[in-house]
């Protein structure tokens, strides 16, 4: 009903006319002062017998004081509309404040007309004096928060300063303060930064450094350190939506926690630790390598001995081995890509050889082709290598198809790799070079940003992008040491932009870590690229080892020691195993094959797989190792196990780069065109492929929709499965051979009664083609035909 | 009531799983939005017709004073090459050849003053990729879609129905990986991606067993699929997560190739006089293809009249002839789109938008204050018709439609200038606002993020953009 009265005046008054609203904002003129002559009334009437005439003093209060509570209600009603008030406590304050006009509409009206009605005046100046204060008390909350009132009570203190939910801190030590006043800086930086730091000052204030802060603006300052309620910085953060002096004025408002944490931090008398700069409170890697002494025990592996010690400390108890089969499959998809035949499994399970495990993963290694033709998606996926993409169309990209071809297939140490990533010949330039699309870019995104970012993100486990735009918000990074590590890879220092805003400061030109050298700014692009890459493959850079180890762990067995691959300041399961391997992988030369026999040699790959339900729990950093977690094929691993058990989905003239005419790639036996040599397409675009327009670190371990779909009717598959069910219907007369064959093939097993009955029955004795495309595709559907395990 | 997440709550809760996502997002299933949905949403599902390679506006939907050709004419002096002719709202004029269009324009909003990003040297592909991720190439991380968002927001609106589905672009055309680049769910998981249907006569084809393959035989073979997965020796195994992962997204897809709805994608089975109203071509097609899926249920379509360069609206030459070309392909279909939504009671809850990533202008290469790099040659007198037309890129003053869902009904917003530049002059909109306007009328609450390697990725980058009341039938209310 009241809604509809101030919807009809609305509707009747000239919207944005400014004398409404010069009207409606002398609503609480109105309301400050005579409502409460309405309250004085009242209490008067307490004391009537004791005040000579008072009965005339309650009369005369009674008519202005109801005359301006009507008065107040109506212009109230327009400042509401007009400066677009809203919310529960507007409610509040427009239905206590019409019904109190009415009550004093009535007060009035019983005062001068029926001065005999005693009882009835008397109640409802009792109702309108308490409708004054309840009224008074919403109108209140509206303008200066909700607990305008409460807060002062004593009894509310402790709540005061207890920690609001949702902030994480811990022991009342001095690094609370620290980390309280980060989550603040990171409020301000995400609200207030776009109005109130280095590039616009509204009112005159900026929040982006301590002495700013504590200045305050054009209005004087705005926090009183212990008294948030005093503290403007609070009223404005807590003022309804749409009161013209609520913050942030722009963008959204700040959510619940955020408010209760800027009020816990001015009550606790807004610490602002002047290090808080230099002491991190970020996780935050050695850089330095470390070399644990081997823990004891009766494991050959030394990487048996770390996790046996991890797992004795853990309580978790060894599994038992795989069998020969599962062992193959995994280590022959692991290493080339491929499943093994049938063949090479039972020639493997006669095998009496008690290293024969050790002597097929060095055989599998030295298949220098097959090796490089599989990893090299992994690396493809790394520095972001395609045969298409963005910017080939306008020649700002280039491709390292051949030199990281070469590269595998000749197993580059590492340190070299790296150094002729950072320091380029005209082939291997197309990593640091990034992609420049035609047009101007941001410059977050400039072509020396993306190579700071890439080689931070790839080569050294470390999140740059944040630190590229402003000061991170989640390390210790700032904006200049993003310029100072960019600016090696320009011809020119770049002008440092923060948020996309030109600064006109300049950074200097260095490397991460002080410690690992220092770049010469004056010299060319071409020296600053050989110091860099000179400083970072130093093996005192442990970080850029630990991480590379930590890639490839995970690539093996499902997670990485630490689990966050990108993210090398996160705490991995054992430091001590990290640490060692990464040690041990420079000790052998930077031997990337070395490190993978060293990995797969060991009891723990070569125990049963694990399974999970929800991954997750897997990227935790409290994760618990327990050995491999089961793996989906890549794409890649799927598309070339079809190829090599079915029929060849790709043929020689789908290479987009082509080893047998470029690097001398003689394939012997059973050739297969691998998916990791093709161009992207639906089909692999569908099983996991990325388009590589950014860097790409892991697969997606999820189904989707989209994927089943090109499983159920794409072209592609369909295609190569009815190709092969020709092919075998011709070969296998027998449908009992055939049912045999492809199971053995698939799955490197023979199928179980119940499987061949099954199989036998839909296929009949002289099955069709489709009959024969439509079982391989249930085979090749089977997850068992698509997981490492 | 919304719910709602801080940076710290959302860091504390996940901070380690999604500290991994990178492009390809491979646990996108984990990500948690921060936002949720508005409980005031007018629309449920999207129609979006991009006339790709720029629309010139005072060719099609702001006409300014016509110039018929005439040999030695001056350049500087045309400004539209067709006759202005009246719509169905007072005083307002469309272009000579979009008849039809201007007599339903009752029913949906005008707008004259959508200005593009300056990116600089022009590249259609890097203007489309803002116009529909909102986010400017390149990123440091794959940004997703518009119709992915609303995927991943939405969900499908019916189960068996793709969630996002593009109707009429093929990626085997200059600029394809570009193209490529942004049709994409990016970091919210592939689940969202586009289903492409590149070809609407062939729509069918992606929803139906492989070509061939008799119905009874397709499901003979899902009943060994099944037998032969409780046999395999996974079972023993228990490959929790991806089998699980694997089972669910083949009964999917089983489903949706087995569900009455999946005949809403052949587009043969309508009525012959349908049929031929909407066949101006594929894109007349792609329409009544868009109108199908819509009435069975689909959340996001895309039509596309094609990107290919130098083709289609992409007139850096011949501009005149090619655009009236275009306009009789357009013309027919939208019209009737509009009609059957309405009719069928859809136009309540579906946004349909007629957009273009930027216009074009005869002499104009850019934006008057702001110009790149000249692409096309211009002779100051034109004596061939070839010359005619408007074959510059502009990105000052667009044109664009928007019609139901919650949409202001006979309503113009914005104004370019009448002369050359022929510029905005009044609302100016950026595809911030356009984007927040669609995610405000489909319930989508204006701060949706998600944190990905550590940074909050919004709907818009850093949540900026307003809804536009000046496009929106219900008041806005605060959220």
């Amino acid at each position: 009903m009241i809604s509809y009265i101030c919807l009809a005046a609305s509707n009747s008054l000239p919207v944005g006319s400014w004398m409404v609203q010069f009207a409606g904002r002398l609503h609480p003129l109105f309301v400050h002062f005579p409502v409460s002559l309405l309250f004085l009334a009242g209490v008067l009437k307490l004391f009537e017998k004791r005040i000579k005439g008072a009965e005339q003093i309650i009369n005369f209060l009674i008519i202005i004081g109801s005359g301006s509570a009507i008065f107040a209600a109506g212009l109230g009603i327009l400042l509401a509309w007009q400066d677009s008030y809203s919310g529960e406590l507007l409610d509040y304050h427009r239905y206590s404040g019409v019904l109190l006009a009415v009550v004093s509409a009535g007060l009035v009206y019983v005062t001068l007309k029926k001065p005999d009605a005693t009882k009835t005046k008397n109640l409802l100046l009792a109702l309108a004096s308490v409708g004054t204060i309840i009224t008074g008390h919403w109108g209140a909350a509206l303008t200066h928060g909700d607990t305008y009132l409460t807060e002062v009570l004593p009894w509310q203190n402790d709540q005061e300063n207890s920690l609001p939910a949702g902030i994480a801190v811990g022991n009342p030590d001095e690094d609370d303060d620290v980390k309280l006043a980060i989550q603040v800086r990171t409020i301000f930086a995400h609200n207030c930064y776009k109005c109130h730091s280095e590039t616009k000052q509204k009112g005159k204030l900026k929040l982006d450094e301590k002495e700013f802060i504590f200045a305050g603006g054009e209005g004087g300052e705005i926090i009183v350190p212990g008294n948030a309620s005093e503290s403007e910085i609070y009223r404005r953060i807590t003022l309804p939506v749409n009161h013209k002096e609520s913050m942030p004025s722009k963008g959204k408002s700040l959510a619940k926690p955020e408010i209760e944490i800027i009020k816990y931090w001015i009550n606790k008398g807004a610490p602002w630790p002047n290090d808080m700069g230099k002491r991190s409170v970020f996780p935050k890697a050695e850089l330095a390598p470390r070399n644990p002494p081997l823990p004891q025990g009766t494991h050959k592996n030394p990487i048996d001995l770390w996790v046996n010690d991890y797992f004795d400390k853990n309580n978790i108890a060894w599994k038992g081995k795989v069998n020969d089969r599962t062992f193959l499959r995994r280590t022959y998809f692991d290493i080339i890509g491929l499943p093994p035949s049938f063949e090479e499994i039972k020639v493997f399970e006669r095998d009496t050889n008690p290293a024969k495990r050790k002597k097929v993963i060095d055989r599998l290694l030295s298949q220098n082709n097959e090796y490089a033709q599989h990893w090299i998606t992994f690396w493809n996926d790394a520095l972001r290598n395609d045969y298409t993409g963005t910017g080939y169309i306008t020649k700002g990209r280039f491709n390292v198809n051949h030199w990281l071809y070469t590269s595998l297939q000749e197993n580059k140490p590492y340190n070299q790799f790296v150094r002729e990533l950072l320091n380029p010949t005209e082939e291997s330039k197309g990593f640091i070079s990034g992609i420049q699309w035609r047009g101007t870019v941001n410059a977050s995104q400039r072509t020396e940003m993306q190579a700071a970012q890439n080689v931070g993100q790839v080569l050294l486990g470390l999140n740059l992008k944040c630190a590229s735009c402003h000061d991170s918000f989640v390390s210790d990074w700032k904006l200049e040491d993003a310029y100072a590590f960019a600016n090696i890879f320009a011809e020119e220092s770049l002008e440092i932009a923060r948020c996309e805003k030109p600064t006109g400061k300049y950074a200097n030109t260095s490397l991460l870590w002080p410690s690992l050298g220092s770049i010469d700014s004056t010299s060319s692009k071409k020296e600053r690229l050989r110091q860099l890459a000179d400083g970072l493959v130093q093996p005192a850079n442990g970080r850029m080892y630990r991480t590379i180890v930590n890639r490839i762990w995970a690539q093996l067995m499902g997670r990485g020691i630490i689990g966050t691959v990108d993210e090398m300041d996160n705490k991995p399961w054992s430091q001590d195993l990290l640490d060692w391997v990464a040690v041990n992988f420079v000790d052998n030369g930077y031997d990337l094959k070395k490190l993978l026999f060293l990995i797969m040699t060991s009891d723990i790959y070569q125990m049963e797989g694990n399974a999970y339900d929800d991954p997750a729990v897997v990227f935790k950093e409290s994760y618990q190792f327990k050995g491999m977690l089961n793996r989906r094929l890549t794409a890649e691993q799927l598309s070339d196990a079809v190829s090599k058990v079915i029929y060849p989905v790709f043929n020689k003239s789908d290479y987009a780069y082509d080893p047998i005419v470029t690097a001398g790639y003689e394939p012997t036996g059973q050739f297969i065109t691998r998916a990791s040599l093709v161009e992207n397409n639906a089909f692999l675009t569908a099983l996991g492929r990325p388009n590589r327009e950014v860097v790409t670190t892991s697969r997606p371990v999820e189904s989707s929709l989209l994927q089943a779909l090109e499983f159920t009717n794409g072209v592609k598959l369909n295609n190569t499965l009815e190709a092969g069910a020709e092919r075998w219907k011709r070969k296998y007369t027998s449908s009992n051979k055939l049912i045999n064959r492809t199971y053995q093939e698939a799955l490197g097993r023979n199928p179980t009664k119940k499987e061949f009955t099954v199989t036998r029955k839909a296929l009949g004795d002289k099955p069709t083609i489709g009959q024969i495309q439509d079982f391989f595709w249930a085979v090749i559907m089977l997850p068992e035909f698509q997981t490492i395990y | 009531m919304e719910k709602y997440w801080t940076r710290r709550d959302f860091l504390k809760k996940n901070a380690a799983a999604i500290a991994t996502m990178g492009m390809a997002a491979p646990l996108s299933s984990l990500l948690q939005s921060c936002g949720g949905l508005t409980s005031n949403a007018t629309a449920d599902s999207v129609i979006l017709l991009f006339m790709a390679g720029g629309m010139a506006h005072t060719e099609t939907f702001d006409p300014k004073r016509y110039t018929p050709f005439t040999t030695g004419m001056q350049a500087n002096t045309v400004l539209s090459t067709f006759k202005p002719v009246p719509t169905i709202l007072d005083g307002i004029q469309f272009s000579e050849g979009l008849e039809k269009i201007g007599q339903i324009m009752d029913k949906g909003s005008l707008i004259r003053s959508y200005v593009a990003a300056d990116l600089g040297h022009i590249l259609h592909t890097r203007h489309q990729y803002h116009w529909h991720t909102c986010y400017e190439p390149p990123q440091s991380v794959t940004v997703p879609h518009i119709g992915s968002w609303i995927s991943k927001e939405l969900g499908p609106l019916k189960e068996v129905i793709p969630s996002f589905i593009n109707i009429g672009q093929r990626f085997e055309v200059g600029e394809g990986e570009e193209l490529k680049a942004f049709h994409s769910a990016g970091f919210l998981g592939s689940e969202h991606g586009p289903f492409l249907i590149p070809d609407p006569t062939k729509g069918l084809d992606s929803v139906r067993p492989p070509t061939g393959m008799t119905t009874k035989r397709f499901e003979s073979r899902n009943q060994l699929y099944e037998k032969l997965i409780k046999e395999s020796e996974m079972g023993e195994f228990g490959s929790g997560y991806q089998k699980e992962s694997l089972k669910r997204s083949m009964e999917q897809a089983y489903r949706l190739l087995n569900s009455p709805e999946a005949k809403a994608f052949d587009i043969s089975q309508e009525p012959k006089e349908s049929y031929d109203t909407y066949n101006t071509g594929k894109f007349g097609l792609g329409c009544l293809m868009a109108k199908r899926l819509v009435n069975e249920g689909a959340r996001f379509i895309t039509v596309t009249s094609e990107y290919e360069p130098f083709m289609n609206w992409d007139t850096h030459d011949n501009g005149h002839t090619r655009i009236k070309e275009m306009k009789e392909r357009i013309d027919a279909p939208i019209t009737q789109l509009i009609k059957d939504l309405e009719e069928s009671g859809k136009l309540e809850s579906t946004i349909v938008i007629v957009a273009s990533e930027f216009s074009r202008d005869m002499l104009t290469e850019g934006r008057p204050d702001l110009k790149v790099k000249d692409q096309v040659n211009v002779p100051d007198i034109i004596t061939d018709m070839k010359n005619y037309g408007m074959h510059r890129h502009f990105t000052d003053g667009c044109s664009m439609l928007m019609f139901g869902g919650g949409i202001r009904a006979g309503n113009v917003f914005g104004k370019t200038a009448d002369e050359r530049p022929c510029k905005t002059i009044e609302n100016p909109i950026k595809i911030a606002s356009i984007h927040q306007t669609i995610y405000h009328a489909l319930g989508i609450h204006p701060e949706t993020n998600y944190e990905i390697e550590k940074r909050p990725f919004y709907t818009t980058p850093d949540g900026k953009g307003i809804a536009e009341q000046g496009l929106l039938k219900a008041q806005i209310k605060s959220v």
